[in-house]
């Protein structure tokens, strides 16, 4: 398979480029986005994108049980992640006000 | 099959990205989520698609979307100040980083040998060799993710409680 046909159909550069471009797009969603819950899903997208790229590897490596049972334990921790990091958005409203990130840019009230 | 999965998830992504609303942003990054459980199946793995369906779509979201309906955030607050300069520098950044990425993975030779080494289709990942590997050679790290889960929970519970 050429380089082109492989990305089309599947190959593991096609797994990559889409891992990348989901990256990219949940980076752009971290930097363009002021909205404090779309940047926690910006952030959540990107480890999606590292989860794509690791099966992707482990397919291609002969379909290799290590890597999902780290996929297990990224899940896991994602999820301790999201639990903590919307008890901040949710404090931060609380004293704020807003989930504007513009407007929590200093640590005095 | 694998073009249509990533465009589902790419057009999600996108939709997230472009949405006004943020309840219908989620809604997007549901979709997204949707197509990288699809291309967890194509790639001979189920037990991480069903994870995926579980976990995010299912846990993670519900979360987010019932935050976002709590705090009542429906729409992006006004900005205070406009930072074009930033705005621009980010969007050129993503964009440099992007191209450059993806023509270090279309170039390297070594991906295009793993890719036609590993070409054959492996068999289906099982639950059960995911649980025999996972109790036989992680069990400190399984022992450490709940744990890690307990703490989180708990540090959940201290930040949102008003007066503790």
């Amino acid at each position: 398979m050429t380089g082109m046909e492989s990305i089309l159909q599947g190959g593991l550069q096609g797994y990559l480029v889409v891992a990348l471009f989901l990256f990219i797009l949940g980076l752009a969603t971290v930097l363009l986005r002021r909205t404090l819950l779309l940047q926690f899903m910006g952030v959540e997208l990107m480890l999606n994108a590292a989860n794509v790229a690791l099966l992707a590897f482990a397919r291609f490596h002969g379909g290799d049980a290590q890597a999902t049972v780290f996929y297990l334990f990224i899940i896991a921790v994602a999820a301790c992640e999201a639990a903590v990091g919307l008890a901040l958005v949710i404090g931060l409203f609380r004293h704020r006000d807003t989930t504007d990130s513009d407007r929590a840019a200093s640590l005095k009230q | 099959m694998f073009i249509t999965f990533a465009l589902i998830t790419l057009l999600g992504a996108i939709g997230m990205l472009l949405q006004k609303n943020v309840i219908v942003a989620g809604l997007c990054m549901v979709v997204a989520f949707f197509g990288v459980a699809g291309l967890f199946v194509l790639l001979a793995n189920p037990v991480a698609a069903a994870l995926q369906i579980i976990v995010y779509t299912g846990a993670i979201m519900v979360l987010v979307l019932f935050v976002i309906m709590m705090l009542n955030s429906h729409e992006e607050e006004k900005a205070q100040a406009s930072h074009p300069v930033q705005k621009w520098v980010s969007l050129a950044l993503v964009v440099a980083a992007a191209i450059g990425a993806v023509n270090l993975v279309v170039a390297s030779p070594g991906l295009k040998a793993l890719g036609i080494k590993g070409a054959e289709m492996p068999q289906a990942m099982t639950l059960q060799k995911v649980g025999t590997l996972l109790f036989a050679d992680h069990v400190l790290g399984f022992e450490v993710a709940g744990l890690l889960l307990l703490a989180a929970m708990i540090g959940a519970v201290a930040l949102t409680k008003r007066n503790l």
